[in-house]
């Protein structure tokens, strides 16, 4: 536990140091890393925790995006408004989509979502006045308190404090009582029924949070990128982010960090072979959905190398010596 | 407004919708028999364009390379049944839906290694000028695909009607558990469902490459293939091709009276409000688990 | 007045009538048993009391409150709560983690508490814990708090089920045959505990079962069910000399 505790506080100041040494190419790539832990975060609460399926998760980037642009450009704000406002925006709508979609499940669910993702898709489209059409979207660079975020390192420094933020909001969410009710409705609705949760509700605010992260991851990528290019928020992008969780474990904190990091390095090293990047993308999705089911945290823990806090343990090959009688005359 | 405009646009729905029919169908084909919904469907109408390609590029004539392409679209139907589907059957439904949309994935990025993202176009004997039938002018190639639809519905009607294989699926999709006992071989039953649907799916691309053209997008029309399939309640296969042929009318209807922006929200605006409002389509029982 | 009250209840699937015309009252710190052969409509039964099923017809009252139609979550918050046939543990969760989420509904900080983890939610969730804790204890299931719930053997299980949905504190406890599949012993040590739930906590029982014997020890009323339909009700020696209930038993293993 300890060793644990150490190896996260290293990772974090190394972490932190990084504009020191790396060029700003690196540090634009470590940038889009953090920004997709964000979103795995997000979405392992919603699919690796609750269960639901969402091809959409694309879009609330999307939409988060969006509003941080308009908000920024159109509208003269300041990012530390844009991003809150993106935010609520993106879990409205989350809402709105799991508020119909709760009595769903499997198929009919991932149809919803993917009509959604169509949907917003066309809107993006059809209203270039707003978004910019099909061209994409120029935006400011971020400005907090009046200052443009025009250094490297300062960028850097934004994301990297709202990433942690992200992830320590998203871990505090999964340990809580919420994030019992999610995995309690994933395993057995009627069990958690049975206990008072109310199983609907809880899928709404499973699908509104995962909005949440994926607005704000978008509203990031929107300042730290400067340009909104839509094909971004499409199928493929959505697919993508479930790769990041399936590859690293799904309804694991440290699996979404793991996933998210892996995935985003890999087109970077598949820089050589650039052609065959998403052939080998796709061919590792497949793979660790045939072979690894519980993602590379999964075989990190069969491994041992891996301790999750508090272990799973098998149980006690002989529990006590007679059958316990509780409660005895 | 003209009658004559009417039909014609009735003639050109039909014939979109007889595309979207057959996609429909060939997602329902294999969810009956397995309950997995095919998500690489599209990439499967892409694949059969691509072998035609490939074929034709040999020399051989069209009429020639329409048996190879179903043949070997059977083939890699079966086999990705047998390799990929069939051990992660019992994973929890999130899992199959990303596995075939991976499948799907991977055909794709293989196809854009290969031919990146041009645009290929291949000769069919019914590419033409339009026919003149009295004030009507009718593009053949929309004929042949309505007569194509017919062909393939009649086909299967008769093959689950009276074929005895074809009447071991029907009891595999109703029981697969009583149909085990009745010693019926239920892996040859699900190989065959994907054989079928993928043949089905590699038709279409058959049907479309010579007429708008051989590119990796083709796949997209998937979305229209689903929202056909739930119109027909994903349960019945003539649920399907009503599904595919009502989506095709209105699009078509939408689209000249509203426009090309209304056009496009029509499949999406019906598929959203199918699945909240009534999930079991016009056809299917209302037996959509909500919990 | 009783604290649960069924009247006339039919549940219907389809064209099937799994209970036709059921009352039946249960009074508060009662153990009652509902009892029938396979297929006598008992589990559908529960869980039309629960809100699982929709009824078809007739009223179910729960102090003194209709419930019928009202949906399951809202019913367990009104003190009913159950145990299932099949477990329905949250298998790939520890033990300790299924108890915890039981005290779901008694627990009351928002979500925007839990992210930022303000004061009330670490004090719920420490509060929360070392009832947890507690209740692991009461039930000898200390070794097992960090195993996940879905390696246990069954009777473990049986008696995690029990213990979770204890943590919710219901006012009356449906256990859905409880000690199938388990062992005499295990069998026994579920009878006393069930029996201490209701004289020393006060629980309400109603207790579903096929197994006429250990009904006989436990329950002080018994309702017989058979084919959907109430059959008879009385005291298990009643019942047990009631000719038509032996009738229904025949061929059945008691």
């Amino acid at each position: 536990m300890r060793a644990r505790v150490l190896l996260i506080l290293a990772g974090v100041v190394l972490l932190a140091a990084l504009p020191l040494v790396a060029t700003s190419y690196y540090l634009y790539l470590v940038e889009l890393a953090m920004i997709n832990v964000i979103v795995a975060v997000g979405l392992n609460l919603l699919s690796g925790n609750c269960g639901q399926i969402s091809l959409c998760n694309a879009s609330f980037m999307g939409i988060g995006a969006y509003c941080t642009a308009l908000c920024t450009t159109h509208f003269g704000l300041s990012t530390l408004i844009a991003l809150p406002a993106s935010v609520v925006v993106s879990a409205l709508l989350g809402a709105a989509l799991g508020y119909p979609a709760r009595r769903l499940s499997g198929l009919y669910l991932a149809l919803t979502t993917l009509g959604f993702l169509e949907l917003v898709g066309i809107v993006i489209e059809e209203f270039p006045e707003y978004t910019g059409g099909i061209r994409g979207l120029k935006v400011a660079k971020p400005d907090i308190f009046g200052l443009s975020l025009q250094s490297n390192a300062a960028l850097y420094f934004f994301v990297f404090v709202l990433t942690i933020a992200a992830v320590v909001v998203g871990a505090n969410v999964q340990r809580s009582r919420y994030g019992r009710a999610f995995d309690a409705v994933r395993q057995s609705p009627f069990a958690a029924q049975a206990l008072g949760i109310p199983v609907a509700r809880v899928k709404v605010i499973a699908f509104s949070l995962n909005a949440a992260f994926a607005g704000f991851a978008g509203g990031l990528l929107s300042s730290v990128v400067g340009f909104i290019d839509p094909p971004e928020f499409g199928i493929l992008t959505s697919i993508q982010h479930i790769t990041f969780i399936v590859v690293g474990g799904l309804g694991s904190i440290t699996g979404s960090i793991v996933g998210a990091v892996a995935l985003t390095a890999l087109p970077e090293a598949l820089r050589g072979v650039q052609e065959y990047a998403e052939l080998i993308y796709g061919l590792i999705l497949l793979g660790t959905l045939l072979f690894l089911p519980k993602g590379l945290v999964g075989l990190a823990a069969r491994l041992e190398l891996l301790r999750p806090a508090r272990p799973l343990t098998e149980p006690p090959a002989k529990p006590t010596a007679k059958e316990p009688v509780y409660g005895a005359p | 407004m003209t009658w004559r405009i009417i039909l014609q646009l009735a003639l050109s729905g039909l014939s979109i919708g007889s595309i979207y029919a057959l996609v429909g169908l060939a997602l329902v084909l294999p969810f009956k028999a397995s309950g997995i919904v095919n998500f690489a469907q599209g990439e499967i109408v892409t694949f059969g364009a691509y072998l035609a390609l490939i074929l034709s590029g040999l020399g051989l004539p069209y009429l020639a390379v329409v048996p190879l392409v179903l043949v070997g679209a059977a083939m890699f139907g079966m086999a990705t049944e047998r390799l990929l589907i069939r051990p992660i059957a019992n994973q929890p439904e999130f899992t199959l839906v990303i596995v075939t949309f991976a499948i799907g994935f991977i055909i794709k990025a293989a196809i854009r290694l290969h031919w990146q993202d041009n645009t290929f176009s291949i000769d069919a004997p019914f590419v033409g000028p339009p026919l003149v039938l009295g004030a009507l002018r009718l593009n053949p190639a929309y004929l042949v695909f309505i007569l194509g639809t017919v062909v393939v519905v009649a086909a299967l009607f008769l093959f689950f009607g009276y074929s005895k294989f074809g009447k071991a699926m029907r009891a595999t999709a109703l029981d697969p558990i009583a149909a085990k006992l009745m010693g019926i071989r239920i892996g040859s039953v699900f190989s065959a469902a994907w054989a079928l649907s993928t043949m089905l799916g590699a038709f279409v691309g058959l049907l479309l490459a010579p007429v708008i053209g051989i590119n990796p997008e083709i796949g997209h029309l998937i979305l229209k293939g689903l929202v056909a399939a739930v119109i027909g309640g994903f349960s019945s296969l003539g649920g399907a091709v009503v599904g595919g042929l009502l989506l095709g009318l209105l699009e078509t209807y939408a689209g000249a009276f509203f426009g090309a922006t209304f056009k496009n929200l029509v499949p999406f605006g019906v598929l959203i409000l199918l699945l909240l409002l009534r999930p079991q389509g016009l056809a299917g029982a209302s037996s959509v688990r909500r919990v | 007045m009783a604290l649960l009250e069924i009247n006339a209840l039919s549940v219907r699937f389809g064209g099937v009538a799994a209970v036709t015309d059921v009352s039946l009252a249960v009074n508060s710190g009662e153990i009652h048993g509902i009892i029938g052969p396979n297929g006598a409509g008992k589990t559908s039964l529960i869980n039309a009391v629960t809100g699982m099923v929709a009824a078809h017809s007739g009223s179910i009252r729960f102090s003194d409150k209709e419930i019928a139609g009202v949906a399951p979550h809202l019913i367990s918050s009104l003190g009913l709560g159950r145990t299932f046939q099949h477990v329905e543990l949250f298998g790939d969760r520890s033990v300790f983690d299924n108890v915890l989420t039981g005290f779901y509904r008694h627990q009351s900080y928002g979500l925007l508490a839990a992210a930022f983890r303000f004061g009330k939610a670490g004090q719920s969730e420490r509060k929360t814990r070392e009832q947890a804790r507690l209740l692991l204890e009461a039930f000898d299931l200390t070794a097992y708090a960090d195993t996940r719930a879905g390696l246990l053997p069954f009777g473990i299980q049986k008696r995690v089920d029990i213990a979770r949905a204890l943590a919710a504190e219901p006012k009356l406890l449906l256990l859905d045959e409880p000690v199938s599949g388990m062992s005499e012993s295990e069998a026994e040590a579920a009878v006393t505990t069930m029996r201490k739930l209701a004289r020393e906590h006060g629980i309400t029982l109603v207790v579903v079962e096929h197994n006429m014997h250990v009904l006989m020890n436990l329950a002080e009323r018994v309702t017989v069910l058979n084919q959907g339909r109430l059959l008879a009700s009385g005291t298990p020696a009643e019942m047990q000399a009631n000719t038509a209930v032996i009738e229904a038993y025949l061929g059945d293993a008691a």
